[in-house]
């Protein structure tokens, strides 16, 4: 933060010391040398602004904020106090007063361009678009420039896209901006692209399709220059949008024949194509096609066309592009969708797609291209394929182990190439148990084999032959979840350990180590496996239910609220830093930036996960901090609850999970479905639901139980009370309908591929009991609140119904307790097993449990606490009486000593985060008991 | 083959590895020096984005190459020269006199490239690139190539000795 305006002002010498005091963090000093200053000279307003940054930034908000009032409500206009304001109100999220500032400063100085132009910034910020178009034309009439007169109709287009009404975005802003520019367009007086590109904008809106593309074509289109193939780009645009299927068809053709490489020129040149063909277009003229040159109008033409384009590769010295082939597969995929018989004209799907692995195969990339056109091979031809792919692939001479390897990373590539395609056929898993193993034992030679191809990698570079130990992996977990061997997952679990070893920057490692270990419930391992992927901004939302799905549900508390903070310290910094772009967007012109950026802005706020976390580590502080460290209202008062308040944005909920960031390579019919993701997002939706009635009603009861003077109350706090019980009851019944819900959709038990979203924790909340426990014990507190309102006295049918809800939620959490019971960890016939689901039912209990704990009733409560807690003890101890040591591995299917290793790694970390999260779960219940044993009666 | 387009600023951000605010600051100043390319399943394959930049009566005006990144699977195809040829072409357009980057002194295969596209050094920037875990902060190669504004190729003419952070604009 520097001083501003000229050397010669006495002022800033005065000032200086007090920011460099800022500068420096010394907030402190920087308050000291204010008030020193202050004495001296009264009416130096921004010394006093300063010592406001100086407090602010103490945590001293409150004086703060009079301080920086004293100054505000004086209306100052010399820069210093003005720009110091603007700091300290941006650093008090208090942006809406910088725009007051202005607005005073403007009206004392109204010919400052500086004064007008933050002004517009100011509202710019909290997004007033209808002041930022009233503030941008008095800055124009100000100073005539034609940026702020374009400031002025870019606010317009915003409050047209804001509009919560379409028909007045048609009618009036738009309209009203189209003039404005037409206006400029009509005095000559358009200068920049920028201009240009809202101009387009805004008729695009206006769906004024022709206008636009006689705009771009004409005098003012040749100003769109910087961006490449601007005004093509455009044009094409205006062709579809216009269905002008001639001209889109001889853009295309033209752009395609000077990069044959643009895929979705040949999208488009095929669209174009079969429309033209729909309607028997034939040209006009046969010199003049359409303006844009030559239409191709059949088959014939587009099978010429593509056929000429592969032999232009295939004359090619230099690197074939994959272009022309993969719009060869394309084009028969399209001629197949239409029934027609031409296809033939290109050649037999399999031969083309043996022909593009020859000349591409040896690279990555090829089977995701490869993937797109699968189906075009009947079923019985997948083994045909496989085998002639395999003829393709250079292997060196059998050993005595049965197999050939790769001479050469080329080499490699190519044949795993063949390995990814026959999963993605579906060929592996057709196999039996046995082929399976078998089909293990092949890839994991070829993986050990590979690894000396990559001795020179750095860390920060992966294996080439990583793939197949992911690959490995995915044949273990088919192992797993078919016959419920455990012993597959802890294999799949020492492979992938081992495949992290040479290969430390493997995400997709990571990422189903990650997986797996969340599926058995431990998930000490996946903190560190999270942190070492060093997910970055968006992320957090997108990956971050990996995370934060099974944190609190496995009873890691700490490390819960540690993942549930990384997120929403994204989501809040997200906030802050759009705004500043958009400003600059505005400074640049960049216009057609500012809707994504917005857009981008809202589509974070409305995120599910966001939503999700913020719910989630409110209730989490709850169960594990109140009434511990400070009393449920404190609680709920420091978190800023109201009950009365839904802040999620049910209705326009974004699901921005990446669902499918594991690689898979699992056939059509096993992947994720859209179908999946709907269920998905509902089953989350409804369980995000219960969790937040489940909030509100706990904020509900604190402020309402702890009511002052309750007894004795007049009329007004009486009213108060009632009025709250209300919310409570509304919040009771709404809470009951979305169990209802709920019960619907977990009956549907829908199965997600492994690979897919986990599960929520809906159905587990409701078999376990959990989820209605808490229902009665929130139920419960209400009645008790109705009988402190009605008096001891004429409630004896309250008091019987209190008796008998205590009663039955004392059995319901009975029961939950019973379901806890059991071994999460146990060696059998020395193999390990697990039980997961006992440690998620174990969280289920203890938040009822501490729910239960806020009401004065705790006799039966303490009685079954104590169960729970030598439940807790007796598995702790068992948990570290199991001596993995004693395992011997590799037992029925042959697994090295180093892999052996791995195994038995991955098995103590499971068994290490077990204990952890017992003992977390041991203390909760411990200082629940012991806050218990305090209440008196 | 590959889609090449505007990057929309969207969630395709999240395979990038810095903050977000970096991103917005180039959208919001050099939309047209920010590309993306996609494969036909939509997957991102790599992306380049840089800035223009320099005072032109000091013929220093240029295209600057502030990120170049391909996608392992889509490497090996002629990707990242083509996306460099993109941004080459929006600088000749700007009338730029040279495009430049930097590139770490140690990443061999990154200087080969670029030198097969045309880039010589320029100079060496000494400890450019501040190391984290305490290894030590490593030196930069300011590599450049001459667009056809500077005819006379003045501006790759390289500097001998090395200079330090602080001393570049």
């Amino acid at each position: 933060m520097a001083a501003r305006g000229h050397v010669q002002d006495p002022n800033d010498r005065r000032l200086r010391p007090i920011y460099d005091y800022l500068d420096n963090g010394n907030n402190k000093m920087a308050i000291q040398q204010a008030d020193k200053l202050l004495k001296k000279h009264k009416d130096l307003h921004c010394a006093k602004v300063l010592k406001a940054i100086g407090l602010q930034r103490t945590g001293k908000q409150d004086e703060a904020f009079s301080l920086a009032q004293e100054v505000a409500t004086l209306e100052p206009t010399d820069d210093n106090s003005l720009q110091a304001l603007t700091i300290l109100y941006r650093e008090m999220h208090r942006p809406e007063l910088v725009t007051k500032l202005y607005e005073a400063a403007v009206k004392k100085v109204p010919l400052s361009e500086e004064y007008h132009s933050h002004l517009f910034m100011a509202y710019a910020r909290v997004g007033e678009y209808k002041k930022m178009q009233q503030a941008g034309m008095a800055l124009y009439k100000t100073v005539p420039k034609n940026p702020y007169y374009f400031w002025s109709v870019m606010s317009l287009v915003m409050q047209a896209i804001s509009a919560q009404d379409e028909k007045l975005a048609q009618t009036m802003f738009l309209p009203l901006a189209e003039r404005m520019v037409e206006k400029m367009v009509k005095e000559e007086k358009i200068e920049a692209e920028a201009e240009v590109q809202l101009y387009f904008m805004i008729l695009e809106r206006l769906g004024k399709y022709v206008e636009a593309l006689d705009m771009v074509r004409g005098p003012l289109g040749e100003k769109l220059t910087s961006e490449l193939q601007s005004r093509e780009n455009k044009c094409m645009m205006m062709y579809q949008r216009l269905q002008l299927w001639p001209e889109c068809n001889a853009l295309s053709y033209k752009l395609l024949l000077k990069n044959p490489d643009e895929w979705q020129f040949y999208l488009s040149y095929f669209d174009s194509l079969f429309h033209l063909m729909d309607k028997s277009w034939s040209p006009p003229n046969e010199e003049e096609h359409c303006v844009e040159g030559p239409v191709h109008t059949t088959v014939a033409e587009a099978v010429k066309f593509v056929v000429d384009r592969m032999e232009e590769e295939d004359k090619k010295d230099s690197r074939p592009l994959r272009g022309p082939y993969m719009a060869c597969l394309e084009l028969i995929h399209r001629l197949r969708q239409r029934g027609c018989p031409d296809e033939e004209e290109l050649g037999d799907p399999l031969e083309l797609m043996l022909q593009f692995f020859g000349k591409f195969g040896d690279k990555p990339c090829c089977i995701t291209d490869l993937k797109i056109y699968l189906h075009l091979l009947p079923p019985e031809q997948h083994t045909q394929f496989e085998n002639r792919l395999g003829e393709l692939v250079p292997l060196g001479e059998v050993g005595e182990d049965g197999f050939g390897f790769p001479g050469d990373t080329k080499a490699l590539q190519r044949h795993l190439c063949v390995c990814q395609l026959s999963r993605v056929l579906g060929l592996q898993h057709t196999l039996d148990t046995e082929g399976k193993l078998c089909l293990i034992t092949e890839l994991k030679a070829h993986y050990h084999y590979g690894l000396q191809f990559g001795k020179s990698c750095l860390k920060t570079e992966l294996q080439f032959s990583d793939t197949y130990c992911l690959m490995v992996a995915h044949v273990y977990i088919d192992l797993w979840t078919e016959t419920g061997d455990e012993n597959m997952l802890w294999q799949c679990l020492g492979v992938l350990e081992e495949g992290l070893s040479y290969s430390p920057s493997n995400a997709q490692f990571k990422l189903l180590l990650l997986l797996l270990f969340c599926r058995l419930g431990a998930f000490q391992p996946v903190v560190d496996l999270y942190s070492s992927l060093d997910a970055k901004h968006v992320q957090h939302d997108t990956i971050g239910y990996l995370l934060t799905r099974y944190a609190g549900s496995l009873g890691q508390f700490a490390a819960a609220s540690q993942s549930y903070n990384f997120s929403l310290r994204f989501f809040h910094s997200n906030q802050k830093d759009t705004s500043e772009y958009i400003i600059q967007a505005y400074k640049y012109g960049a216009f057609e930036k500012i809707p994504e950026f917005i857009a981008f802005r809202t589509r974070l706020n409305q995120s599910l996960h966001f939503a999700q976390v913020r719910t989630e580590r409110m209730l989490l502080d709850l169960y594990t901090e109140a009434d511990i460290t400070s009393s449920l209202e404190e609680s709920v008062k420091a978190m800023g609850l109201c009950p009365e308040e839904d802040d999620i944005p049910w209705d326009n909920m974004r699901d921005n999970r990446d669902l499918t960031v594991l690689f898979s390579w699992d056939p059509k019919d096993r992947e994720l479905t859209e179908e999946h993701r709907r269920l998905s997002l509902e089953e989350e939706s409804v369980w995000l639901k219960v969790r937040s009635l489940t909030l509100r009603l706990l904020a509900s009861l604190a402020l309402l139980g702890h009511a002052p003077s309750k007894r004795n109350s007049d009329k007004t706090n009486e009213n108060g009370v009632s009025a709250k019980s209300s919310t409570l009851q509304t919040l009771l019944s709404q809470l009951d309908l979305t169990l209802q819900t709920a019960a619907q959709i977990t009956e549907k038990q829908t199965q997600y591929p492994f690979l897919g979203p986990p599960s929520s924790r809906l159905a587990s909340a409701l078999s376990s009991g959990s989820c209605h426990c808490q229902a009665s014990a929130l139920q419960l507190s209400l009645t008790l609140q109705e009988l402190e309102t009605t008096g001891l006295d004429d409630s004896s049918e309250l008091q019987t119904q209190i008796c008998n809800s205590f009663k039955s939620l004392i059995v319901q959490l009975q029961e939950l307790l019973s379901r806890c019971k059991g071994d999460v960890l146990e060696m059998k016939d020395s193999r390990l097993m697990t039980q997961p689901s006992l440690l998620e039912t174990l969280v289920f209990f203890v938040e009822p449990v501490v729910l239960s704990g806020f009401q004065e009733w705790t006799g039966s409560l303490q009685g079954i606490v104590t169960q729970a807690l030598d439940h807790v003890k007796g598995q702790e101890a068992s948990l570290t009486a199991l001596k993995l040591a004693a395992l011997t591995l590799g037992v029925g299917h042959a697994q090295t000593q180093e892999e052996c290793g791995f195994t038995r790694a991955a098995m103590d970390k499971v068994q290490t985060s077990y204990l952890g999260s017992l003992q977390e779960l041991g203390d909760l219940l411990r200082k629940r008991a012991d806050s218990l044993k305090s209440l008196k009666f | 083959m590959t889609t090449l387009r505007a990057f929309t600023f969207n969630f395709d951000i999240c395979y990038n590895n810095y903050g977000i605010p970096f991103y917005l600051q180039y959208l919001a100043h050099w939309p047209e020096y920010f590309i993306v390319a996609e494969a036909p399943g939509g997957e991102l394959m790599g992306y380049i984005m840089g800035k223009a930049e320099g005072s032109v009566a000091r013929e220093e005006w240029h295209g600057h190459v502030t990120a170049l990144s391909v996608a392992p699977e889509f490497r090996r195809l002629g990707l990242a020269a083509k996306l460099m040829e993109m941004l080459e072409e929006i600088s000749e357009r700007k009338g730029g006199f040279f495009v430049d980057l930097f590139v770490r002194v140690s990443n061999q295969v990154a200087v080969n490239m670029y030198k097969q596209l045309g880039y010589s050094v320029y100079r060496t920037v000494i400890e450019y690139y501040s190391a984290s875990n305490g290894e030590p902060d490593e030196d930069a190669y300011d590599m450049r190539k001459a667009l056809s504004r500077d005819t006379e190729r003045k501006s790759i003419i390289p500097i001998p000795h090395p200079v330090r952070p602080e001393d570049i604009e």
